[in-house]
Formats: C-alpha cells, sequence, structure tokens
C-alpha cells in the first residue's frame, strides 16, 4: 500500500514537473507568440510544476497532525489514568498502521492486566478464606475445654488456649514465642515437656497424670504428649503438643467406688462376724443359761436384720435412681414412723448408753408419702445419729410443723461434721474425712435419704453442725392439709 | 489370779461374745466400746492382753496400741481384729506389739486358743 503512495507520489512529482517545465520552454522556444499568451502559458507551466511538487509531497509526506493528534491522545489516557484505544483513521500508511498496531497492543495488555486483577481477586478470596479457616480453627482450638499448649524446636510457646491459660494462669498474648519456663511456673510440669524434648524421637506419644498442687485443691490432669517432627526420616524435633484433661473428679469417683466396695464389704461383714460368733458359741455349748441363750439368738436375729437393711439400702437406692421402684404412696401420719424408729434403734442406742429421746407431736401432721421410704429414710438418719455419737451421749427426735411442711428433726450430741463436708454428706460414696476412717459405712445412707426426701417426696434435707457439739438434720416434707 | 484381757469393739455384740467366751476359759475380761474408753482402762487396769477392733471412732485399733506402746515400757500384747478385706500393710504394724490380725468374721475358739497361747509366750 506505502509503495503504492509512493510510487503515485513520485508519478505526480514527475508528472508536475515535467510538463510544467515543457509549458515553461514553449515561450522561450516561440517567440514570436503574442506576449499575453507567452505570459499565460508561462504562469501554467509554474502552476502545473508547483501543483507537481506539492501533489507528490502531500501524497508521499507523513503528516504530523496525525501524530500530534495520538501522543496528545495517548497523554490524555495516562493523565485520566484510563485505558483506551489510540485515534486510527482507517489510512493504509505508516502511522495508520501503527495506530491500529498500538490499538492491537493495547487490547493485548488490557486483557492482560484483567486477568491478572481477576487472578489477584481470586487470591484475595483465597486469603480470606484461609484467614477465616485459621481463626475457625484457633477459635475451636480456644472452645476445647481441655487445656492446649504447643511448643517449638527451642521450647519456645506457639500457641495455647484459653483453658492452658487457666490451668496455669498467664496470658496467651503476651506470652507467646517466649521461652515455656518464663510462661510456666510449675516445675512437674516443664521437666514433663523437657523430658518430651529429649526422648520425643523415640517415644513420639505419651500418656501420663500429672498432679498440679497439693492437699486439698490438688488437681489431677491427664496429659497426652505428642512430637512433632520434621525432616525426611522425622529425625529433627520441630516441638510438642500437650493437651491436658482434668481427671480429678474421676479419680475421687472411682477412689470413692472402690472404697465402697470396701466399705459394703466391712459393713457386712460386721454383723456376719457376730452371728459367726454367736452360732458357734451356741454349738460349743459355751453358753448354757437360757435367758443367755435367749439373748444370743436376739443378737443373731438383729444382726441378721443388720445385714439385711445395709443390702435394702444399696438395692433401693440403685432402684430408686433407675426409676424402677414402684412407689405406694398414701396420706400416712409421720408421728408413727418416728414411733417405729424409736423402737428399732433404742436396743441399739442402748448398747453405746445414748438416749434416744422421741419427742412426738400429740397431733398426728400427715404427709403424702410412701411409708416404706420415709421410714428407711429416718431410720438412716437416726441410725447415723447413734452411730457418730460417743457413750453416753444423746439423741433427740423431733417432729413440728413450719411453712406448711412436716418437719422431722434429728439431733446428736456426736463428733459433728466439719464445714467443708456439709454439704458433700449427701453425696453418693462419700464418707467424713472427719471421722470415716474409724466409722464404719457405705457412704449410701444420707444419699438415700436425700434421694427419697427430695426426689421421691418434694422435700428438702438440712443439716448443720459443730464439730465436738453435734449434728441438727432436717426432713421437711410437704404437709398434707 | 487370773491373767487379765481387755476386749474393745465399737460393736457391742461382738466385745460381748468375746467377752464370754474369755470369761469361760477363766480369764478376767474389761470390756471397752471405743478406743477412747480402751485407753484409759487399759492405763488404769493393766490388762496382760487386749483383743481390739481395727475400725472405732475417736481412735483406732492401731492408735489404741501405738499409744500404749508410748505409756507403757514393751506396750501390751495385742490381738487385731479386722472386718477390713485386705491385710494390713507391714509398715503400720512396724514397731508395734501386735501378735496376730485376724479377720472378721472370726472363730471365737481360734480367738480364745490364740490368746492363751500368746499369754503362755509372753
Amino acid at each position: 500500500m506505502i509503495e503504492l503512495r509512493r510510487i503515485i507520489a513520485v508519478v505526480l512529482l514527475f508528472l508536475g514537473v515535467g510538463v510544467g517545465l515543457h509549458l515553461l520552454m514553449i515561450p522561450l522556444r516561440n517567440m514570436d507568440q503574442p506576449a499575453d499568451i507567452k505570459a499565460m502559458t508561462l504562469a501554467c507551466g509554474l502552476a502545473l510544476a508547483v501543483l507537481g511538487i506539492t501533489g507528490g509531497y502531500l501524497v508521499a509526506r507523513v503528516p504530523k497532525e496525525r501524530i500530534q493528534g495520538m501522543a496528545e491522545h495517548l497523554e490524555n489516557m495516562v493523565r485520566r489514568e484510563t485505558m483506551g484505544l489510540v485515534l486510527a483513521d482507517g489510512q493504509a500508511d505508516a502511522l495508520g498502521r501503527l495506530g491500529r498496531a498500538v490499538n492491537r497492543y493495547m487490547t493485548f495488555v488490557k486483557d492482560e492486566i484483567e486477568q491478572t486483577l481477576l487472578t489477584s481477586k481470586e487470591r484475595q478470596i483465597q486469603i480470606k478464606v484461609l484467614e477465616a479457616e485459621r481463626r475457625h480453627i484457633e477459635s475451636v482450638i480456644h472452645a476445647i475445654s481441655d487445656g492446649v499448649i504447643v511448643t517449638g524446636a527451642f521450647g519456645d510457646l506457639l500457641l495455647a488456649n484459653e483453658a492452658a491459660e487457666r490451668i496455669f494462669g498467664f496470658r496467651h498474648e503476651t506470652s507467646v514465642r517466649r521461652p515455656i519456663e518464663e510462661v510456666i511456673a510449675d516445675k512437674g510440669f516443664l521437666a514433663l515437656l523437657q523430658e518430651m524434648r529429649e526422648t520425643g524421637l523415640f517415644t513420639p506419644h505419651r500418656t501420663l497424670e500429672w498432679v498440679q498442687g497439693g492437699g486439698g485443691g490438688a488437681r489431677t490432669w491427664r496429659v497426652v504428649l505428642n512430637t512433632v517432627t520434621e525432616g525426611k526420616k522425622r529425625e529433627r524435633i520441630s516441638g510438642a503438643v500437650a493437651v491436658l484433661h482434668e481427671v480429678t473428679k474421676e479419680k475421687e469417683i472411682a477412689k470413692m467406688k472402690s472404697d465402697f466396695v470396701s466399705n459394703v464389704s466391712h459393713e457386712l461383714k460386721t454383723p456376719l462376724a457376730s452371728i459367726k460368733a454367736y452360732v458357734e458359741m451356741l454349738t460349743d455349748g459355751d453358753i448354757k443359761d437360757p435367758a443367755q441363750c435367749r439373748e444370743c439368738f436376739q443378737t443373731i436375729a438383729s444382726e441378721t436384720d443388720r445385714m439385711n437393711r445395709l443390702i435394702e439400702n444399696i438395692l433401693n437406692l440403685s432402684r430408686l435412681e433407675s426409676g424402677l421402684v414402684p412407689l405406694n404412696k398414701t396420706d400416712l401420719a409421720v408421728t408413727e414412723i418416728l414411733r417405729d424408729v424409736g423402737e428399732v434403734m433404742t436396743p441399739q442406742a442402748a448398747q453405746k448408753n445414748i438416749l434416744l429421746e422421741t419427742d412426738l407431736a400429740p397431733v398426728f401432721f400427715r404427709v403424702h408419702g410412701d411409708r416404706d421410704m420415709l421410714y428407711q429414710a429416718v431410720l438412716n438418719v437416726v441410725s447415723n445419729a447413734v452411730k457418730y455419737t460417743p457413750q453416753g451421749g444423746k439423741v433427740r427426735v423431733s417432729t413440728y410443723l413450719s411453712d406448711g411442711s412436716v418437719v422431722v428433726e434429728v439431733a446428736d450430741s456426736g463428733y459433728g461434721i466439719p464445714e467443708e463436708e456439709l454439704q458433700r454428706v449427701f453425696e453418693k460414696f462419700y464418707r467424713s474425712r472427719h471421722t470415716g476412717e474409724t466409722v464404719p459405712g457405705t457412704g449410701l445412707g444420707l444419699a438415700l435419704v436425700k434421694h427419697v426426701t427430695e426426689v421421691v417426696h418434694g422435700g428438702r434435707v438440712d443439716v448443720e453442725s459443730q464439730v465436738g457439739r453435734g449434728s441438727i438434720f432436717r426432713l421437711s416434707l410437704p404437709a398434707v392439709r | 489370779m487370773p491373767r487379765k484381757v481387755l476386749v474393745a469393739d465399737d460393736e457391742a455384740p461382738i466385745a460381748n461374745v468375746v467377752a464370754m467366751k474369755l470369761r469361760g476359759a477363766g480369764l478376767e475380761v474389761v470390756v471397752a466400746l471405743d478406743g477412747q474408753e480402751a485407753y484409759e482402762r487399759a492405763l488404769a487396769e493393766r490388762p496382760d492382753f487386749i483383743v481390739t477392733d481395727l475400725q472405732m471412732p475417736g481412735m483406732s485399733g492401731l492408735e489404741l496400741c501405738a499409744r500404749l506402746a508410748a505409756e507403757l515400757p514393751g506396750g501390751v500384747p495385742t490381738i487385731l481384729l479386722t472386718a477390713k478385706g485386705f491385710e494390713l500393710d507391714a509398715p503400720a504394724l512396724a514397731g508395734l506389739p501386735i501378735r496376730r490380725v485376724m479377720t472378721k468374721p472370726f472363730s471365737p475358739r481360734e480367738l480364745l486358743a490364740a490368746v492363751q497361747e500368746f499369754l503362755i509366750a509372753d
């Protein structure tokens, strides 16, 4: 195309100059021509020559204005920080071609930039998703009720959750990246972590028990330790993860249960020992006096009852808790129950020279309840009072009306219960630390009393006590009007 | 002069049956129904031998034995009765004049035999 334009320009140039010069030559050669025609021809020749030069130049030249227009257009786009196409005239010359090439390139660049922007947006979304996931995982770790502590290769704290903060009493924000020895004070626990770092390659997983603190406030934790290793053959320890789960309560319950078995067997063996001894005495003929004989048989009978009561207690509590016991509720007089309990307990109290006073109300307060269960509950409280009162002491059973409830009150002059144990004496299997080592029992009696009074009859059990002075147990049952 | 035995058990039927068996064999018997009483009576009566329950309110049989050993030279030879299902650990008994630990239920016949054997030996 450009070549054609050049050829046309050259042709126009030569044509214009050639014809013009030829016309110029005519007046010079034909001197006889009139002067005005000579002048006209001369002017036409000059004009043609000028026209040829100008036409050729015009056709062949690259117009300056188009280049300037393009430049301004580009500068404007830079100034406005926009992207667009340059003004490309459809001309076939170099500038036209350049303009179109620039536009194609611009389109390519624009596509590239758009693609890059798109990719960058995708990346940003991915980063946001990852960030959200990271925060989610962190809040999951924080929400775990077990303590989680992660240390790095040099024993520095990498991560700890809120539970761990509470266990060791530190703040995660101010402790992260610090040596674990500066964060955790407990030497025993630090030794566990240290050992893990040293021997973790051979034993990467370990579960052990760690006791925090001592005395009454001691807490037992099951610690699961795992080593984090790196390298092709996992030959380097890059950190350790410790997860702490509190097992204080479980340990206590396990101990209570094992104590319970031992206590129950003790409780069963004690009356059994009496029975066996008296039977042997009788069969060996050691007892010849008929009155003494009768006493022996009575002891055997009452000790048999005692064993039976214990077994009933165990069975009833387990049945009550599983909801298997059929209830037989009627309107009944509490006074009658107290009288029956008094009859059973008076001989036992007399053996320890304890005065058992039953101060029965003149009116028969009535409650709606299961007679056998209430009998057993009251019997348990009175029998406890006798058991925990030293020789020569006093146990007083009374009943009165208070706030629409019939209250059965059992007061003793016994050993008393320390304040810190008062709320625990109703727990199943709980034995008083105060006297539990020396006084036999199963830890079931008061648990049954509480269950029967509160769950079965909608009443309430209270206790107040003074060590060395005695205890008062009150069973409040809704009165029948 | 009959030899004197102190019988201590917070279970009155047990204390009574042991007392009956030992009295039947001609021994003089003092009965106590808890650890504190046993301690006081032992100091007052100076028995030759003690048969005591392990678990008693206030003062256990072991404590009774230890306190008497601290009070009286050599202490008082003792048979310990216990309804605990397991053996007492040796360190608890070390240094105490405990001649035998018998588990409940026990045979009064065997108990008497043991008491007589130790009384002769001592």
